[in-house]
């Protein structure tokens, strides 16, 4: 009776229609995915036979037992701390030191942000030539300033191959946050710096007590979008090391891809997706959470 | 009225006759996506274009490796999309495949091929599943041979090792002149074929075929020996930061002449021969210690996918031309591999390729061939295999040594209950 009463409403049923495609989209593309998911990951199933065989939550107890697993997790972990702090942090300062309207800045700013057009896998290439340990760029410029020392087998050394996986991906990705940091910065009224310059502040001052606060809006996209990159990463972690060598630099996408195509392990590659899918849940939600809360406020500002 | 009718003639007139010029083009996925290996696989195309008159092939490359053509083929069956044919690695790669159901079977396209005549008995083993072949060879590597730099070796007055006291003195004589020995690379698969070596030495063909069947244990002394073997033959004269490179990066080193020896497939020979360097005049090859006299090999095949009838009957026409003396010479020779057919006339290799040809014929007729047993054993065990075999290579220490048995033992274990390993 209610719902009729509703849809007798002439401006409901043409909100509804409006609605109706993106709801249809979103369950389809994004809703019957994750419920597919979890579906398999109760199974065991090598990805093309005809039956799967039920297993109940064998393939979660059985990745908790695994050290490969629980050192992607810490993987992943580490990459959402890596993100959320060196991109963000180079690209804050790279977009302050051109916000204060230097010579070039045109130039600087296609320079900037040029890494983070192109593709992931070219990424990998033109890193993988870098980090080559014996005469790649890297090693040679160090031989040539007398610092060959701190040389080191960057994807081959266990214990180096994760750090030289985020100076890649650092190059890479610090231009989108550059570019939205200096948008925020050149959209902040000129009257609140020039106020504070008047009232006696110093630019260091000024950026951080004035210019940063204003940036929030911009803060929450780099940070958000930071940390969902860093528990999806997969392709250059993939073209690059493989998570290799020896699961040293395995993320969880990487671990997943490996089981399901490498091990034909569909069921437990699914497991570790539901996994990635509830950690993520866990590391992101409160920050969008809270987040949506500022913005809330502040429109009732 | 009579303008539609004149029109509908005409168009009924065009469908009947366009079957006799329009031919249907089938696909062959395949993931060699450059160089000699991309050339190999377009000249076999071209070959099966030319030899099969009522259907066209195109090759659709599928970037990557054995693992990526894997994804795109489970979503194609999913999709009930697969190719007409397509590259697959040999032995458990098919028996998985076939065991879901998604692989024709070729006994008859083997038999009009005479697969039985024409391939020799080592290489039959690995592409019947039950008896039943899934898979017809093209393209066959050995993966048993060290790849050396003749000027350094002339420089020092070394000659080729034929054991391994000899491939120690020669590490390390390379070493104290300031070379890097014995080049390697980063992955699953390069420390594991250079673990072969040392393994067939310990274990001998029997022994090898008892570790791909299930029936000789990880923990067994007879394994733990070949795993001492490698590190103090093979692991304590590999070059400087190994694993940071790729095997076209370490080949490279030895055509720079700063590494000595490098132990690969002998595609590595058509990357040389590609860079100008030189078969018998720049590189040389020799046998690894432990399988002089036998040949290890890594082998692809074109399997075909269950499908439409008219598929199934291109795809077996593609076969015949691409398993004929001409098809099979067609590949290997700009791939720089064996063509797997004994009726190919040597004669079309180079230096390199007539050294792996007699390698391969001296190493059939002593019933010495080898296939490479990351494919031989169940998936999981293989691939783990080549993971632990790395990790071992990069830090050998008894610690290392002791996890990647008590790893390796624990899969061999769950393989064998779920009745998983079989007898090639």
């Amino acid at each position: 009776m209610a719902l009729r009463s509703l849809m007798s409403n002439r401006t409901t049923r043409t909100h509804l229609a409006f609605l109706a495609l993106p709801v249809v989209l979103f369950v389809t593309f994004y809703i019957y995915p994750i419920v597919s998911s979890i579906h398999l990951s109760l199974h065991s199933w090598d990805g093309f036979s005809p039956a799967m065989r039920w297993v109940g939550l064998q393939n979660y107890a059985t990745l908790l037992g695994q050290p490969r697993f629980i050192n992607a997790v810490f993987n992943n972990i580490t990459w959402v701390v890596f993100m959320l702090v060196v991109p963000t942090g180079i690209g804050l300062l790279l977009a302050a030191l051109l916000d204060r309207g230097m010579r070039g800045e045109g130039v600087f700013r296609i320079i900037f942000f040029l890494p983070f057009t192109i593709p992931a896998v070219a990424v990998a290439a033109i890193w993988r030539w870098m980090y080559e340990p014996s005469n790649g760029l890297l090693t040679t410029v160090l031989n040539l300033i007398g610092l060959g020392g701190l040389s080191q087998n960057w994807l081959g050394d266990p214990n180096i191959v994760n750090f030289s996986l985020m100076g890649a991906v650092a190059w890479w990705t610090t231009g989108f946050a550059f570019l939205v940091f200096f948008a925020g910065l050149r959209n902040i009224p000129t009257e609140c710096i020039e106020a504070s310059r008047i009232e006696g502040a110093t630019p260091w001052q000024t950026f951080w007590k004035v210019s940063f606060p204003l940036l929030w809006p911009s803060t929450i996209i780099v940070l958000g979008m930071s940390a969902i990159d860093a528990m999806r990463l997969f392709d250059v972690v993939w073209a690059m090391t493989k998570g290799g060598p020896a699961y040293s630099s395995e993320v969880l996408a990487t671990q997943m891809y490996d089981l399901a195509f490498g091990r034909f392990a569909m069921g437990q590659a699914s497991a570790v997706a539901v996994y990635l899918l509830i950690i993520a849940a866990v590391i992101i939600m409160p920050y969008i959470y809270y987040m949506s809360n500022r913005v809330t406020e502040s429109e009732a500002e | 009225m009579k303008k539609t009718g004149l029109l509908g003639v005409i168009a009924c007139a065009a469908m009947a006759t366009s079957g006799v010029y329009a031919q249907e083009t089938y696909e062959i996925w395949h993931y060699y996506a450059a160089g000699s290996e991309l050339a190999g696989m377009e000249a076999m195309i071209a070959n099966g274009n030319a030899s099969v008159e009522d259907a066209q092939f195109s090759g659709v490359i599928i970037p990557g490796n054995v693992v990526e053509l894997r994804r795109q083929l489970q979503t194609a069956f999913l999709g009930g999309q697969p190719p007409a044919a397509y590259q697959s690695s040999m032995a458990f790669e098919l028996k998985a495949f076939a065991d879901g159901g998604r692989l024709h079977p070729l006994t008859d396209v083997w038999s009009e091929i005479g697969g039985d005549e024409i391939f020799p008995e080592g290489v039959q083993r690995v592409v019947k599943v039950d008896g039943v072949p899934y898979g017809v060879p093209f393209d066959l590597s050995l993966i048993n041979n060290v790849f050396y730099n003749t000027a350094i070796f002339e420089e020092l007055g070394l000659q080729q090792p034929t054991d391994w006291d000899s491939f120690t003195q020669t590490c390390t004589a390379l070493a104290d002149a300031g070379y890097q020995p014995l080049g390697n690379a980063g992955g699953t698969f390069w420390s594991l074929y250079n673990f072969y070596a040392p393994l067939v030495s310990v274990l001998g063909e029997d022994g090898y075929y008892q570790l791909a069947s299930g029936e000789l244990g990880f923990d067994s002394p007879e394994f733990s020996e070949a795993l001492d073997l490698y590190r103090d033959m093979m692991v304590s004269c590999y070059a400087d930061n190994w694993s940071g490179k790729t095997w076209t990066q370490t080949a490279d080193d030895v055509i720079n002449g700063d590494t000595g020896m490098f132990m690969m497939g002998i595609w590595v020979g058509a990357y040389f021969e590609q860079a100008d360097f030189l078969a018998g005049e720049d590189f040389d090859v020799f046998q690894a210690p432990g399988t002089v006299g036998k040949s290890v090999f890594q082998m692809d095949v074109l399997a075909v996918p269950e499908g439409t009838e008219a598929g199934i009957a291109a795809a077996e026409d593609f076969i015949v031309a691409a398993a004929s003396p001409e098809g099979q010479a067609a590949f290997a020779v700009p791939k720089g591999s064996l063509a797997p057919n004994v009726n190919v006339d040597p004669s079309v290799y180079g230096y390199a390729g007539a050294r792996f040809a007699e390698q391969f014929t001296e190493a059939s007729a002593a019933n010495a061939v080898l296939p490479n047993l990351f494919f031989l054993l169940p998936t999981a065990v293989g691939t783990e295999l080549g993971v632990q075999i790395e990790r071992f290579a990069i830090d050998p220490s008894d610690t290392v040594k002791a996890e990647l048995i008590a790893t390796l033992e624990s899969l061999r274990q769950q393989a064998l209950a779920e009745d998983a390993y079989i007898s090639w």
